[in-house]
């Protein structure tokens, strides 16, 4: 009698090489360019801020900074040092991802799509903890309000960010298809 | 790359190894603390062989077999005598001769140099292959479970009837069972005229109690949701048919590693096979007093870890492994290169700010006393946490003692006894490295080491 073999999904015939060189080379990219990550950050950052705020933002993208607060008393500027940037915590992700699509390439799309939810909230997150800093610095002054943001607030929300953006990761890369 | 740069990269690195240990300690505790026991069986229903290898145990193995043929009447005992250099053999034969006859149900399996001596799966393989010769090849083997256990080992006296129970080899689905493991020295200080030595030896054996009933108990528990649950090498219960199907032409179902007990479980779950866990029972065995010795079966244990990564091929590729099983799995094997990584990883911004400090001490001070020290506080917590909680939870769920204050004592204790294996780990490589591979197996307590090695290469 003869078995028909398991007809292959489109993802299973993904291409592995390209996978991983397209994961590598981001990689390389976020280590490369991540200075222009971090204007895009602060770009961003400044965005946001606009829309939240009412005393003025100016973005200095050469600088990495953004200033807000420049019609209050106390006006502002954040540095996005590379400490502080999210670029970096996309590095682990990519790492892990790439592991994950060399072994079972099959599950391929699925990673991708993973990651790049993971991605989107570890870059969201940063944004939250820029917010969180500014909240802040408005509600308690620049010198109160930065030490708590930065130092305690920042931080946590860093951690915690991490770990949603990790569990939503394996939990969407993990979880079973529905029958 | 500048030095900022690669800084934010370990920082990166550190960070994201740190929430993940956190998330899983959250994750594994959950399902620990909320389990309730499970019904039991009827331990007829099935044929039980005890299998205990033996190097050099002439003083441990009397006892261990007098305990398990008169708390197991009806099963059967394997002694595995792999060469000993000292009276093993000989006490086992004279117990296997009593009240004038010949006790049927316990065997002598004897090997010989230079087939003996090779690694403990080895050991376990000639007791399979003397088990399948006793049976013959008409022998029923659907009812019949193999359990291992170490030359010291007590299995708890209702470990068959746990095991046979429904949801485990009840269960045909269900190939190997693995018992939960507790020290049973935990309230016996060491015979050391120093009392700091007596004090810290039963630390240390009580460490064991702990990280093996609450971490490893909740990380096997966790894995019954990943279908992950692996094998230990004391009180490990498997199904002969499930032996059968990964046993090969060579009937050797344990294979070469240093961590064979992990490695069966691995072939099993890739051949279909189910794996349990249960801590309704347990087996008690001798936890190490001598931190030397400890060390020593950590770096076995961690070398095993690193030998075992070459299975992520087969786990991967496994249609019986889902993918959170299989990335359970990769976390687990990953674990000793992580140490190394953490290792490297972890001291660099400890580095910097020392540097800084010996650069500008007042300048270092102002930054610490302005706010710094939060970080500190936050990072310490993080990397101290997931070792702390086990320290009450055990006290409370384990010992059923309400003295917290001992508890998060023992909590510290542990996050320091963990600590220890990022130097076993380094061991471990350096031995892989130098191919050393042998089985170092670890002296009991009560085998004097004055002037020989605390372990036994192959």
């Amino acid at each position: 009698m003869a078995v028909a073999s398991a007809p292959n999904s489109g993802m299973a015939r993904f291409p592995l090489v390209i996978a991983l060189g397209a994961l590598a080379a981001a990689g390389a990219a976020v280590v490369l360019a991540e200075r222009f990550y971090r204007e895009l950050e602060v770009r961003l950052a400044g965005a946001i801020l606009d829309l939240i705020t009412t005393s003025g933002v100016y973005v200095a993208p050469d600088r990495e900074s953004v200033y807000f607060g420049l019609s209050s008393a106390t006006p502002f500027g954040l540095r996005m040092t590379p400490e502080c940037s999210s670029a970096f915590l996309l590095l682990p992700l990519l790492v892990v991802t790439m592991a994950m699509v060399y072994f079972r390439p099959a599950n391929a799309k699925r990673l991708f799509f993973s990651l790049g939810i993971s991605a989107l909230v570890v870059v969201l997150v940063n944004q939250l903890r820029i917010l969180t800093i500014v909240g802040l610095v408005h509600e308690y002054g620049t010198d109160e309000g930065y030490y708590w943001g930065h130092t305690l607030l920042g931080s946590m929300v860093s951690v915690l960010g991490g770990a949603v953006s990790l569990v939503l990761f394996v939990w969407l890369a993990t979880r079973k298809k529905n029958a | 790359m500048s030095v900022k740069v690669l800084l934010a990269i370990t920082q990166a690195f550190a960070l994201t190894m740190s929430v993940a240990f956190l998330v899983y300690v959250v994750v594994i505790v959950v399902p620990y603390l909320r389990r309730k026991p499970a019904p039991v069986g009827d331990p007829a229903d099935f044929t039980w062989h005890f299998f205990v290898p033996c190097r050099d145990e002439q003083t441990v193995i009397r006892e261990t077999v007098r305990y398990l043929r008169t708390t197991f009447r009806k099963a059967h005992v394997w002694v595995v005598d792999d060469d000993s250099d000292d009276r093993t053999a000989r006490v086992v034969r004279m117990l296997w001769r009593r009240h004038g006859g010949y006790d049927p149900y316990l065997h002598l399996v004897p090997r010989v140099r230079p087939e003996a001596r090779t690694g403990k799966g080895d050991a376990l393989n000639a007791a399979y292959r003397a088990l399948n010769d006793w049976m013959g090849p008409e022998a029923a083997r659907d009812d019949v479970v193999v359990v291992v256990v170490d030359a010291d080992g007590r299995p708890a006296p209702n470990c068959l009837e746990v095991c046979a129970a429904d949801h485990l080899f009840g269960d045909e689905g269900i190939g190997a069972v693995q018992l939960d493991v507790w020290m049973s020295n935990v309230e016996t200080p060491p015979p050391s005229r120093n009392p700091v030595g007596r004090w810290f030896g039963l630390k240390l054996a009580q460490l064991q109690d702990l990280e093996f009933r609450t971490a490893i108990a909740a990380i096997q528990t966790s894995r019954g949701f990943t279908g992950t649950i692996s094998m230990g090498g004391n009180g490990q219960f498997t199904r002969l048919t499930a032996l059968d199907s990964i046993a090969g032409p060579a009937e050797e179902p344990w294979r070469g590693s240093l961590l064979e007990d992990f490695e069966l479980g691995v072939h099993l779950l890739t051949a279909g096979w189910r794996t349990g866990f249960t801590p309704d029972s347990h087996v008690a065995q001798e936890g190490l007093y001598s931190l030397r010795r400890f060390l020593v079966q950590r770096t076995r244990w961690g070398q095993g870890t690193m030998q075992c990564a070459r299975y992520l091929r087969r786990i991967w590729d496994s249609p019986h492994v889902s993918t959170l099983g299989a990335a359970e799995m990769m976390y687990y094997l990953a674990q000793p290169w992580l140490q190394l990584l953490g290792s490297l990883l972890y001291p660099i911004p400890f580095i910097l700010l020392v540097a800084s400090t010996a650069g500008d001490p007042a300048q270092m001070w102002t930054w610490f006393t302005g706010g710094a020290w939060i970080l500190f506080a936050i990072y310490g917590s993080f990397g101290l946490l997931p070792f702390l909680v086990w320290g009450p939870v055990y006290q409370l769920k384990c010992l059923r003692s309400k003295n917290i204050l001992r508890g998060i004592g023992m909590g510290f204790a542990y996050a320091a006894y963990i600590y220890t294996f990022y130097v076993t780990s380094w061991r471990a490589l350096f031995r892989l490295i130098r191919r050393r591979n042998g089985w170092a197996k670890t002296r009991r307590n009560t085998e004097h080491a004055a002037g020989a090695k605390v372990a036994l290469d192959a």
